[in-house]
């Protein structure tokens, strides 16, 4: 049987999720052997058209040309994966669509000049299954190598993943780390973001910012209130929570309204 | 006749999404030599404005996926002198550690994943991997690459975006345990080091590569007595010496009519390069005495005014980074958790570091609330536009009896000499965004 086709693209973001990719170094060869990177353009010179088994796409979707690039590759992808914040919600390039000014004025902040250039015609920033169906989330800025390494074994199987949508204070608890919120006041967002990263950042005693978005049946808006109510935090700064790398969901919009 | 067009629309084996277009005349001389980022931009400058300012060091490391540290302390560094904010002696120390990672990681990815292929004539580093002579050394450079994911892993919790460092300090140290684990490792990796400059002198130190000077202005950091990586003043080969805190008012941005790329140059001088070569230039004195050793034994000397020695920069760069992070591990000791404590204070600053490839700059304003109010940065990618335009000019005459394949591949190299962040230099770059076709 033929290796399957593997495509990496990249869109308005970082490339540290693509970076990321070769960041498996211990079972990186051992996955080349087993499926056919196709395209990736950061890694190599040549490289060919679809159609793929397997899409990841990194970044947040920002101008129309990669709103049509997206619907293309879409075509060309039997499973199609969001590959870290921007691809899954928007991340932190979404942080714009709230920043109060609108396209015009942050285009006139960054680039002094009063140019007129259709690529700098950015639109709000938003994940790519705003424009296309999505198979497969790998959450997180960025995010996590096991789920990586696991999303391909499982699609190699033929298999859904399984991604877990429990909250962060799930897997916070099992680490039995003291908790952040409770204990020292700590505006933590572990109890209304998604699981997976193995409570990274509480258990190196830094607050949850929430990077792999909602997590299932989260209550934001309750959260926004103890923030407020129990740790005096600002209206201004939970605001800035529940906005800055899932700020277009649903849940955590839900949230920073809270606040407002 | 008609002009000679060398032109890529989407260049390989780089960070982001760039073209390149090169038109040549009848007479061999060159008409346009462009690289254009078209990147589309994400306003950091913008919606940092209104963002605290313990944000910003977290929110600009995703700038760059590949130097996301460098943005990070560069953030942090501005941020914190903005405010007053003093750190500790091992707070500095643990993000030197952090960073010299961060190189390692870096220049091994480029060296062998990014830049060794177009040397020895593979499309990729999973192409090298395929050929069972070069497997093995495949292998160590990924061992050597995980080395320094590895050191990233322990002090900041993750590979690509940091966890535990924050304005005034960290949120959890790495245990002495760890850091000494970490430091046979590193002493193992010295041979490995050494066979890479060697391997990378044999690959470079030939025709053209070997020719192709082209003397410049050389910007980075520098300090007496020490290698610089965070801190340092703004330094050039050429009379250039202020505190880095003043590069907003040395380094400056013109419009050059008969291009279409702003270029930045030194305030009452001209077009500079930052970079590893340029680094090593201007800071080879203090270089660890191995790194010293091994230049001295493969004939490496400085002054080296030839782009295609970058490679061999960062290969001496490597070796420096194991000696100044083994030395780090043991002043660090075991390392404590420092109480991180700091009030807000409105201010304006600026800080200069050294990322992997090159000067970076951030810094803004902020004001008694904590609140951003304004906010800069400058990508090392963005300084080196005009340098590489002029390689291009000074170069491609010299190598017009390629065929166009080949040519392109040598002009392609010549971008890769600078192992660009596209990504980063999106925001500087500001009517160099049209495709043409």
């Amino acid at each position: 049987m033929a290796n399957p086709k593997v495509a990496f693209f990249k869109f308005s973001s970082c490339a540290g999720c693509l970076l990321n990719v070769l960041n498996i170094e211990p079972v990186l060869l051992t996955v080349l052997s087993v499926i056919d990177i196709e395209y990736f353009v950061m890694a190599k010179r040549d490289n060919h058209h679809g159609p793929y088994t397997i899409g990841f796409v990194e970044g947040a979707v920002t101008t129309p040309k990669e709103v049509l690039e997206l619907k293309k590759i879409r075509e060309e992808c039997a499973i199609l994966v969001a590959m870290g914040a921007c691809a899954c919600t928007g991340g932190v390039p979404s942080i714009k669509n709230f920043s109060g000014m609108n396209q015009d004025q942050l285009t006139k902040t960054v680039y002094a000049e009063n140019i007129y250039d259709p690529f700098l015609a950015s639109i709000p920033a938003k994940g790519i299954d705003f424009y296309v169906k999505v198979d497969a989330y790998l959450r997180g800025c960025s995010y996590d190598l096991g789920e990586f390494v696991e999303l391909i074994k499982r699609a190699l199987k033929g298999e859904d993943p399984l991604f877990r949508p429990h909250s962060v204070c799930n897997e916070c608890k099992l680490k039995e780390n003291v908790c952040l919120l409770v204990s020292k006041g700590q505006p933590c967002m572990g109890s209304v973001s998604a699981a997976g990263c193995g409570a990274l950042c509480p258990s190196l005693n830094r607050q949850c910012e929430g990077c792999r978005g909602p997590a299932n049946d989260c209550n934001a808006a309750s959260l926004a209130k103890t923030f407020m109510e129990d740790l005096g935090l600002s209206k201004d700064d939970v605001v800035r929570k529940f906005r800055k790398y899932a700020g277009n969901t649903p849940e955590f919009s839900k949230g920073a309204e809270a606040a407002l | 006749m008609s002009d000679r067009r060398l032109y890529v629309d989407y260049l390989a084996r780089m960070e982001g999404d760039g073209a390149m277009d090169i038109v040549i005349g009848e007479n061999g001389e060159i008409k346009k030599a462009a690289w254009e980022v078209w990147e589309p931009p994400r306003f950091f400058e913008a919606f940092l404005i209104g963002r605290k300012v313990e944000e910003a060091p977290e929110l600009v490391q995703r700038i760059c996926g590949i130097c996301p540290h460098a943005h990070h302390i560069a953030s942090l560094r501005s941020m914190e002198r903005a405010m007053g904010i003093k750190v500790s002696e091992q707070t500095r120390l643990l993000r030197e550690l952090m960073h010299y990672s961060d190189w390692i990681m870096s220049h091994a990815l480029h060296i062998y994943c990014l830049a060794a292929p177009d040397f020895v004539g593979y499309e990729s580093v999973v192409a090298m991997a395929g050929n069972p002579d070069l497997l093995p050394i495949v292998g160590k450079a990924l061992g050597l690459k995980r080395l320094g994911n590895d050191m990233i892993v322990a002090i900041c919790g993750n590979e690509i975006q940091n966890r535990t460092s924050v304005l005034g300090g960290f949120t959890a140290v790495p245990s002495k345990a760890t850091l000494q684990a970490l430091k046979e490792r590193l002493k193992a990796a010295k041979e490995f080091a050494f066979e890479t400059v060697k391997l990378v002198v044999s690959l470079g130190n030939v025709a053209p590569y070997n020719k192709l000077e082209r003397k410049a202005e050389y910007v980075s950091l520098y300090d007496p007595k020490r290698y610089p990586i965070n801190e340092g003043r703004l330094y050039s080969n050429d009379g250039l010496d202020v505190p880095d805190e003043e590069y907003p008012i040395w380094i400056l941005e013109k419009h050059v009519p008969s291009c279409n790329c702003k270029h930045a140059t030194i305030k009452g001088k001209g077009i500079f390069a930052v970079g590893p070569l340029m680094r090593v230039n201007n800071n080879f004195g203090t270089m660890s005495a191995d790194t010293k050793k091994i230049a001295a034994e493969v004939g490496f000397s400085v002054p080296c005014f030839l782009p295609y020695f970058s490679i061999v920069a960062r290969a001496l760069e490597i070796v420096h980074a194991i000696d100044a992070s083994i030395e780090l591990i043991d002043v660090l000791g075991e390392p404590k958790l420092d109480e991180i404590k700091y009030e807000y204070k409105a201010g304006e600053s600026y800080a200069v570091v050294e990322a992997a490839r090159g000067s970076a700059m951030h810094g803004g304003r902020v004001d008694k609330y904590g609140v951003i109010q304004k906010y800069d940065l400058i990508a090392p990618t963005a300084r080196n536009i005009a340098s590489l335009e002029a390689d291009f000019k000074a170069f491609v005459p010299q190598l017009l009896n390629l065929p166009d394949e080949e040519l392109t591949l040598k002009c392609e190299m010549m971008i890769r000499n600078y192992d660009p962040c596209q990504s980063c230099a999106t925001h500087s770059i500001k009517v160099n965004l049209r495709r043409e076709k």
